[in-house]
C-alpha cells in the first residue's frame, strides 16, 4: 500500500484514487458508465443530424427568397402580390444548442409567413409534427440528462459504506489515520467524477468530432452555461445519494428509498405537479376566446363584406373597373382588415395576459422538482424554450410593421413594384436577444438547484457523523 | 394457494408495501378526479363553442353565398368521454379547424402550445398510472418471489415440502396479484364512482364497451409485467439481479421505447416540416395560368361554345372564380391527404415496433379505445373535410341553381344558412378502432402468452440453491 499523502485533503484525494481502482473493477460500474456513454454519443449524433437537417432547410429557403420574383429585371408585379400573396418568409435559425435540446422546437414553427396586411399579423402557423412524436418526448441529450442520469448516480452510489460496513472493511480502514468524513469525500469525488465527466466531455466532444463549424464564438459561454447547470443538477442528486447513505440502512434498502426518491421526483412529481396545473389553473380556452373573437369582428366582416359586394356590384367585370376603381378596392379591403384586426387585437391581449398570469402562477410549481427546474434551464440555454420562439414573434411582429409600412401605400395605390423598389424593401435577418436576458433569467433556477445542492451535502456528511459502525 | 395466502400477508406486512400501495391509490384517485374534471370542462367549452358558432352562422344575416363560404365556419373538435381516463393526443392536436372557401387549414391551437415547457415532461393520468406507475409496484411485488426465496435458502425446503413448481408458480403468481387486487380494486371503484357522477356530455358515446376494451388492456399489460416479474426472478441469480433487470425492462418500456419508436418512424418516412409543407404548396400554386390567363380560357372556351350562350360577360369571371377555386380545393386536399397518409404511416412504424416493448403496444390500445389516437383524429379531420365541401357545394350550388350566376349583386338569407345542417360527428365503434389496431391487439395477446410459456420454463428449469 502507498503511503498515506499529508494533510486533510492529500488523505482524501488518496483515498479516492484507492475508490477509483475499486470501481473499476465493478461490473455494475462499467456497465453503467457504457450505458451511459452510449446514450450520451448517440443522442448528441441524433440531435446533430436533425440540427444538421434544420439548417440546410432553412439555408435553402433562405436561397430562394433571396431571388428576385420578377421574369426580366424590367418587368413588374402588382404590389399586392409580391406583399401579400409572396409576402416574406421571416425565419429563426437553429437554436446555438439545438443538438442537445430538441425542446419546444417540434411545437413551434420556425418561420412566420408576414405580409403587408392588418390580419395576417396575428395570425401564426403551427411547427408541422406528428402529435405522437410531440407526445412521446424526444431522445436527446437533455432527456439523457435529466431522467437517466439521476438513475445512473443512484445505481452507483446506493452503496456507498454499507456494504463495507457490513463485511467490516470499513472499520478496518478507520483503523488507519483517516477519518469517515474523509472516506465519504475520496468516495463522493470518484462517484462524481465518473459520470459527470462523461455528461458533459462526452457531447461536445462528439460534437466537435462531428462538426468542427460548431466551435464559433458564443457557443462556448452556452456551453459552459449548459455544463453549469448539469453540475448543479447532478450535485443535487449526488446530495440526495449521500444523505440516505448516511442514515445508515442496509444497500438494498438504500437502493429502494433511492429508487423511490427518483420515481417520486422524476416522473410522479413534474406529472403530479402538471394534474394541478391543469385542473387548479388551466389555460384560458382556446375555444372560448374563438368563439369570443367571432362574435367581436363579425360586425366588421359582415359590413366590410357588402361593401366590397356592393363595390362588385358596381364593377362587375375587372376589365371595366381602372386604376381608380382598384385603389378603392384596396381601400376597402385594407379598411375591412384593420377594423377587424382591431377587435379581434383586443380579444388576442386579453387572452394573452390571461395566458401569461396561469403560466407565471405554474412555474412557481416547478421548485417542487429538480427536474423540473433543471429542464427549464437546459432549455433556455440551448435556445429551444418557449423564449426564444416568443422574441423570434416578437422580432417578426417588428418587421412586419416595417413591411407593411413600406408596401401598404403601393398597395393602396394599387401600384406595380420595379425590381429595384423589391430590392430596397425591408428584410428580415434574426439577431439573437442579448444573451445577459437569458442569463438574467437561469440565474436564479441555478442558484436555487446549488442550493439545495450544498444543504443535502451539508446535511449528508453532518449526519455521517453520527455514522453506526 | 397457502404459498400465495403466505406471499400476500407477508408483502401487506411490510411497512413499505402499504405506503406505496395508498400512495398509488391517492394517485390514482386524484389522476380520474383531475381526468374527470378536465375532460368535462373542456368537453363543455366545446359543446357550448359549436351552438355559440351555429348561432352565429344563422344570425350573420343577408349576403352573398360565396361571400357566406368565405366567412366560413369553426368546427370544433368533441372531446371522448374516456379521454378522462385516457387524454392521449388530445394535448396535442388542434382543437378546431376553421372551414372556408379556397383554403384548407390544419386544426388549430393545440393545448401544448399554450402549456408551460414544463408540461413537456409529461401529465399524471389514469392511463399513465396504470400504464407506467403499476408495473413498477408489480416489479417490486415479483423481483424477490423466486430469488429472494433462494437467497435466503427457503426454496429447497419449500420445494422439498412436495409442492410441485407449477403450483409454486401459481401461488406466487396469486400471492403478488391479490396485494395489487387491494390497490386496483379500491381505486377502480372511487374511479367508476366519480366518472359515474359525471355523466358524459354525450348520451349516445359509445362508452360501455370501449371503457371495458381499456380496462382488458391494462388487466393484460399488468399480467404481462406479473409474469415478466416472475420468469426473471427465477432465473436471474440473485434478487438483486432481478431487481436491476426488471428495473432496466421498466424504463425503456416507459420512457426510451415511446421516443425511440418514433424516432425511427420519422427518421424511416421523414414528414416535411411546416416550411416545407407551406413551400411545396406555394411552388404548385405559382405553376397555375394567371388569373387574366383564366379569364381568357374560360372566354376561348365560351366562344367555342362550351357554356350555355346566354352567359353574361360577367359570367366568365366568376365561372373562372370557380375554376380556381375547384382547383385550389383540389390542391390542398392532396396535399393534406399526403401529409395524412405520411403520418398514419409513421404512426404504424411506431405501433409495428411496439412488438418489442409491450408498454408500447398498451399504449397504443388504450389511446385506441379512449378514441384520442391518431387514427381518431385522422377521423374527425375527414369528417371535418367532407363537411367543408358539404357547404360549400350547398353554397356555390345555390349560386348556380339561382340562374342569375353574376354572383355579386345575389344575396340570401337565413334559409340558406339553415340548409347547412349543424357539423354532427359520430365516433366509430370500439370495434373499429380495435380493427384499426389489431397489430398492438395481437402483439399484447401474443406477448402474455409467451410471457406466461416463459414464466412456467423458467420456474420449471430454475436452480434450487
Amino acid at each position: 500500500m502507498a503511503r498515506l499523502r499529508q494533510g486533510y485533503g492529500g488523505q482524501v484525494l488518496f483515498l479516492a484514487r484507492h475508490e477509483w481502482r475499486v470501481m473499476r473493477a465493478n461490473a455494475i460500474v462499467r456497465l453503467v458508465v457504457a450505458v451511459f456513454g452510449i446514450a450520451l454519443v448517440g443522442s448528441t449524433m441524433l440531435g446533430m443530424a436533425r440540427a444538421e437537417r434544420e439548417r440546410t432547410t432553412l439555408a435553402d429557403y433562405e436561397n430562394r427568397q433571396g431571388a428576385l420574383p420578377f421574369r426580366t429585371p424590367a418587368s413588374r408585379l402588382g404590389a399586392d402580390a409580391v406583399a401579400n400573396e409572396r409576402g416574406w418568409l421571416a425565419m429563426l435559425p437553429p437554436a446555438p444548442l439545438a443538438h442537445l435540446a430538441i425542446g419546444q422546437g417540434d411545437v413551434y414553427p420556425n418561420y412566420i409567413k408576414v405580409t403587408a396586411r392588418s390580419l395576417d399579423a396575428l395570425v401564426t402557423g403551427d411547427q408541422i409534427e406528428h402529435p405522437l412524436s410531440v407526445a412521446s418526448g424526444q431522445f436527446d441529450v437533455a432527456f439523457v440528462i435529466l431522467f437517466l442520469y439521476p438513475l445512473l448516480i443512484f445505481a452507483v452510489s446506493f452503496d456507498l459504506t454499507a456494504g463495507e460496513r457490513d463485511r467490516g472493511t470499513l472499520r478496518m480502514v478507520l483503523s488507519q489515520p483517516v477519518t469517515l468524513r474523509q472516506v465519504v469525500a475520496g468516495k463522493m469525488i470518484v462517484r462524481v467524477a465518473l459520470l459527470l465527466v462523461p455528461a458533459i466531455v462526452l457531447p461536445f466532444a462528439t460534437q466537435f468530432a462531428g462538426a468542427p463549424q460548431y466551435a464559433a464564438g458564443a457557443r462556448w459561454e452556452r456551453m459552459l452555461l449548459w455544463s453549469i447547470a448539469v453540475i448543479a443538477y447532478a450535485s443535487v442528486w449526488h446530495g440526495l445519494a449521500l444523505v440516505v447513505n448516511a442514515r445508515g440502512l442496509k444497500a438494498p434498502a438504500n437502493a429502494l428509498v433511492l429508487a423511490g426518491l427518483w420515481l417520486l421526483f422524476v416522473v410522479v412529481g413534474p406529472s403530479a405537479v402538471n394534474l394541478l396545473i391543469a385542473t387548479r389553473y388551466p389555460m384560458p380556452s382556446r375555444v372560448e376566446a374563438a368563439v369570443q373573437a367571432r362574435a367581436a369582428t363579425q360586425e366588421a366582416t359582415v359590413q366590410g363584406s357588402r361593401e366590397l359586394g356592393q363595390f362588385l356590384q358596381d364593377h362587375p367585370t375587372s376589365g371595366n373597373v381602372g386604376r381608380e376603381g382598384m385603389r378603392q378596392f384596396a381601400l376597402l379591403q385594407a379598411q375591412r382588415d384593420q377594423r377587424v384586426a382591431d377587435r379581434l387585437q383586443s380579444v388576442e391581449a386579453t387572452f394573452n395576459e390571461q395566458l401569461k398570469k396561469q403560466q407565471h402562477l405554474a412555474s412557481w410549481l416547478s421548485v417542487l422538482s429538480p427536474t423540473m427546474i433543471a429542464q427549464g434551464v437546459l432549455l433556455d440555454v440551448a435556445g429551444t424554450s418557449t423564449y426564444r420562439y416568443e422574441y423570434f414573434r416578437h422580432e417578426a411582429s417588428k418587421f412586419q410593421r416595417q413591411w407593411r409600412a413600406y408596401f401598404e401605400p403601393r398597395v393602396l395605390d394599387a401600384a406595380t413594384i420595379t425590381s429595384q423598389e423589391y430590392v430596397d424593401a425591408p428584410d428580415f435577418r434574426f439577431r439573437e436577444e442579448d444573451d445577459t436576458v437569458m442569463r438574467d433569467r437561469i440565474l436564479l433556477p441555478i442558484a436555487l438547484l446549488t442550493g439545495f445542492a450544498l444543504l443535502l451535502w451539508w446535511a449528508g456528511f453532518r449526519r455521517y457523523a453520527r455514522y453506526q459502525l | 394457494m397457502t404459498v400465495a395466502v403466505k406471499d400476500a400477508t407477508e408483502i401487506w406486512r411490510d411497512g413499505r408495501f402499504r405506503w406505496a400501495a395508498g400512495l398509488l391509490i391517492l394517485l390514482i384517485v386524484a389522476a380520474v378526479a383531475g381526468g374527470v374534471h378536465n375532460q368535462s370542462e373542456i368537453a363543455r367549452q366545446h359543446i357550448d363553442a359549436q351552438q355559440a358558432e351555429r348561432d352565429v352562422w344563422l344570425d350573420k344575416g343577408d349576403m352573398n353565398p360565396h361571400a357566406a363560404a368565405h366567412y366560413g365556419a369553426f368546427v370544433f373538435k368533441p372531446v371522448q368521454p374516456l379521454s378522462a381516463i385516457d387524454p392521449g393526443l388530445d394535448p396535442y392536436v388542434g382543437v378546431f379547424v376553421f372551414l372556408e372557401a379556397h383554403k384548407q387549414q390544419l386544426a388549430r391551437h393545440r393545448p401544448i402550445e399554450d402549456a408551460t415547457p414544463t408540461r413537456r415532461l409529461g401529465q399524471l393520468t389514469p392511463a399513465s398510472a396504470a400504464l407506467v406507475l403499476l408495473p413498477l409496484l408489480v416489479v417490486s411485488l415479483t423481483f424477490s418471489s423466486f430469488a429472494g426465496e433462494r437467497d435466503q435458502g427457503t426454496l429447497r425446503p419449500l420445494l422439498a415440502m412436495g409442492i410441485s413448481r407449477r403450483a409454486l408458480l401459481a401461488g406466487k403468481a396469486l400471492g403478488a396479484m391479490l396485494p395489487l387486487a387491494a390497490i386496483i380494486l379500491p381505486a377502480a371503484v372511487i374511479g367508476g364512482v366519480i366518472v359515474w357522477w359525471n355523466t358524459p356530455a354525450d348520451p349516445e358515446a359509445p362508452i360501455a364497451a370501449r371503457a371495458a376494451a381499456m380496462a382488458v388492456v391494462y388487466l393484460a399489460h399488468t399480467l404481462i409485467w406479473i409474469g415478466a416479474g416472475l420468469a426473471v426472478s427465477a432465473r436471474a441469480k440473485s434478487q438483486g439481479t432481478a431487481l436491476v433487470v426488471l428495473l432496466a425492462l421498466w424504463f425503456v418500456n416507459a420512457f426510451v421505447a415511446p421516443p425511440m419508436a418514433m424516432g425511427a418512424a420519422k427518421w424511416l418516412d421523414p414528414s416535411p416540416s411546416a416550411i416545407e409543407f407551406a413551400a411545396s404548396i406555394q411552388d404548385e400554386k405559382d405553376t397555375w395560368p394567371s388569373w387574366d390567363a383564366r379569364v381568357e380560357s374560360v372566354m376561348t372556351r365560351f366562344l367555342e361554345g362550351e357554356f350555355d350562350s346566354t352567359m353574361a360577360p360577367a359570367n366568365i369571371e366568376v365561372t373562372a372564380l370557380l375554376e380556381s377555386e375547384a382547383d385550389e380545393t383540389a390542391l390542398y386536399n392532396r396535399r393534406f391527404d399526403e401529409l395524412f397518409t405520411q403520418f398514419a404511416r409513421q404512426a404504424q412504424i411506431f405501433e409495428r415496433i411496439g412488438a418489442f416493448a409491450p408498454t408500447l403496444a398498451a399504449r397504443t390500445l388504450s389511446m385506441a379505445f379512449a378514441g384520442t389516437d391518431e387514427a381518431h383524429d385522422r377521423q374527425f379531420s375527414a369528417a371535418a373535410s367532407a363537411y367543408r365541401s358539404q357547404m360549400l357545394t350547398t353554397l356555390n350550388g345555390e349560386l348556380a341553381a339561382s340562374g342569375r350566376f353574376n354572383t355579386f349583386d345575389y344575396t340570401r338569407g337565413r334559409d340558406l344558412w339553415e340548409k347547412v345542417p349543424p357539423f354532427d360527428y359520430d365516433v366509430p365503434s370500439a370495434g373499429w378502432a380495435l380493427s384499426s389496431r389489431a397489430w398492438s391487439a395481437t402483439v399484447l395477446a401474443a406477448w402474455l402468452i409467451a410471457v406466461s410459456l416463459l414464466a412456467a420454463w423458467s420456474v420449471a428449469s430454475m436452480r434450487v440453491e
